[in-house]
């Protein structure tokens, strides 16, 4: 599904995103990425939603070579790719339902497919009840759950999650991981990247631990390990 | 692509009532642009006007001897009609030019005294000739200065209103140049302030515009509501000028009338060329408005 092969991302002379990755990610598969600060995950999500280009290297996304994807491609793949941030990025002059419509608004889907889908995936979520409230009337863990409701309206095959719990607190962290595997089950190929300790181990999936750019470890059913 | 299209609409006029200060100080300036041109076609107008006016005042006078026969004035008279440059051509027999001097001179008893004194008609007769164009005065006067006519035309005068028609020239010229000066100021304003205002309303949405962006917005979405703005922009000052030129344009003709003569001279040039009128001018600003947002957009708005 996603296929890094001898990736490297150098900003600067001084600085380095990524040097030399290489990662495979079968379909389906719910693999964590983890690592301090400053190691390259956010780079590993920017080169995967295209946002940032790869300094040498290939990726691929479900068998599409993005390594150089031209602008016009670019929001094609990003409604193929759901992703959620720390921050929530939620419009906050608008609804949950209008927050959640607005994806499928830009990517110029009829309004009768709209008004179907959006309370689908709310109820999936579990904020069918709230979809008249906005944002600052939500707790964090509601407000990430919106976030993932308007990743998941696309349909996407892959699900980026950039420290989705970074901002919550354990139990609202605990529900959103829960929404996460949840929607894996359905077949979603999730990243989730993160440095929270309890969550990976918890988890008992893939773990792929990043240090200065390189992958240092990549391992099936692993522990957080720094 | 319908409500694609219909959504950029929505989020142009969203931009639009966030910033509506700056949209109306946009709307305003271009407006005043646009009334400088229009200005501009007033000026151009009433020139025409006037120097159409002059010149039909001008014409070239040519005064037979009194003792020139029928015959050699007939030739004269065949002759200049044969010119195609001639128009139009009044002969005036030797009693109609002594009634009119009479009557211009009818408070100047000394003149009068001395006609009578005379016992005579000393006039000879007069033909009063209009060319096409002011220039082919000088082309008439040569051509009947031959010593054929010598002692057939007395003399041969022509109203020096060229210099009344260069004057007119100068000064619609300076009147113009000042008028371009400021229709290029306005449109420099005009430029600064939709740039300023594109800019701001990305800065304003630049969460939003990431958000468009990480969710599959193609770059026509992001950008559309902008070309929108621009185009709005567009079609209110054009419409509010083409208000205000109307009511302007009918206060100003009764007052024109008087000069020229002519009803509803500037309504009736507006309406008569409207179509091209509004159209250029539509193009014009729809060209700098939407060339100045691609620019703010190209600056600013990272798609």
């Amino acid at each position: 599904m996603i296929k890094l092969k001898g990736i490297t991302k150098q900003y600067t002379r001084d600085s380095l995103g990524l040097e030399e990755v290489d990662l495979d990610i079968d379909a389906g598969e719910f693999v964590s990425i983890v690592g301090q600060s400053g190691t390259g995950k956010t780079t590993l999500v920017k080169l995967l939603i295209a946002e940032e280009r790869p300094t040498s290297g290939e990726i691929s996304v479900g068998g599409w070579n993005i390594t150089n994807i031209s602008s016009r491609d670019i929001p094609l793949l990003r409604r193929q790719i759901g992703v959620i941030f720390q921050d929530f990025k939620l419009l906050p002059q608008k609804t949950v339902c209008e927050n959640v419509s607005f994806a499928l608004e830009v990517a110029g889907e009829k309004d009768f497919r709209i008004s179907q889908v959006v309370p689908r995936v709310l109820e999936i979520v579990g904020l069918g009840h709230k979809q008249d409230r906005y944002p600052h009337q939500l707790s964090g863990g509601e407000q990430q759950r919106v976030a993932i409701a308007r990743s998941l309206v696309h349909r996407p095959k892959i699900l980026v999650a950039d420290e989705p719990t970074g901002n919550l607190d354990s139990i609202n962290a605990q529900e959103i991981i829960e929404i996460l595997k949840k929607i894996n089950e359905f077949g979603t190929t999730i990243v989730l990247v993160t440095h929270n300790r309890e969550v990976v181990n918890q988890l008992k999936k893939r773990v792929v631990t990043l240090h200065n750019g390189r992958i240092i470890s990549d391992a099936e059913k692993a522990k957080y390990r720094l | 692509m319908f409500s694609s299209f219909h959504r950029i609409i929505k989020f142009s006029f969203q931009d639009i009532v966030r910033n509506a200060s700056l949209s109306v100080m946009t709307i305003l300036i271009l407006i005043l642009m646009l009334l400088s041109i229009n200005t501009l076609m007033v000026v151009r107008v009433l020139t025409d006007e006037s120097i159409k006016a002059v010149k039909d005042q001008i014409d070239v006078s040519i005064y037979f001897h009194p003792e020139a026969t029928e015959e050699e004035i007939n030739e004269v008279r065949e002759y200049v009609g044969s010119f195609p440059e001639v128009v139009d051509e009044t002969y005036l027999n030797r009693d109609h030019v002594l009634e009119t001097f009479k009557e211009h001179y009818k408070d100047n008893e000394e003149i009068i005294a001395s006609l009578e004194e005379l016992g005579e008609n000393p006039l000879g007769p007069t033909m009063v000739v209009k060319t096409r164009d002011p220039k082919d005065y000088q082309k008439i006067i040569d051509a009947l200065s031959i010593p054929e006519y010598e002692n057939i035309i007395e003399a041969k005068t022509f109203a020096d209103t060229q210099k009344a028609i260069e004057r007119i020239s100068a000064i619609t010229t300076q009147v113009e140049r000042f008028t371009y000066a400021l229709t290029a100021l306005f449109a420099i304003i005009a430029f600064i302030i939709i740039f300023n205002t594109i800019r701001v309303a990305i800065y304003t949405q630049r969460a939003e515009i990431g958000i468009k962006r990480l969710v599959g917005a193609t770059n026509w979405f992001i950008r559309g509501p902008y070309i929108m703005e621009s185009f709005f922009f567009t079609v209110v000052s054009v419409g509010v000028t083409y208000l205000i030129a109307h009511f302007v344009l009918r206060f100003l003709d009764p007052y024109i009338a008087i000069i020229f003569d002519e009803v509803g001279l500037l309504t009736n040039y507006f309406y008569s060329n409207i179509a091209m009128l509004l159209g250029m001018q539509f193009l014009a600003v729809l060209l700098l408005t939407v060339f100045t947002s691609a620019l703010a957009m190209r600056k600013y708005l990272k798609v």
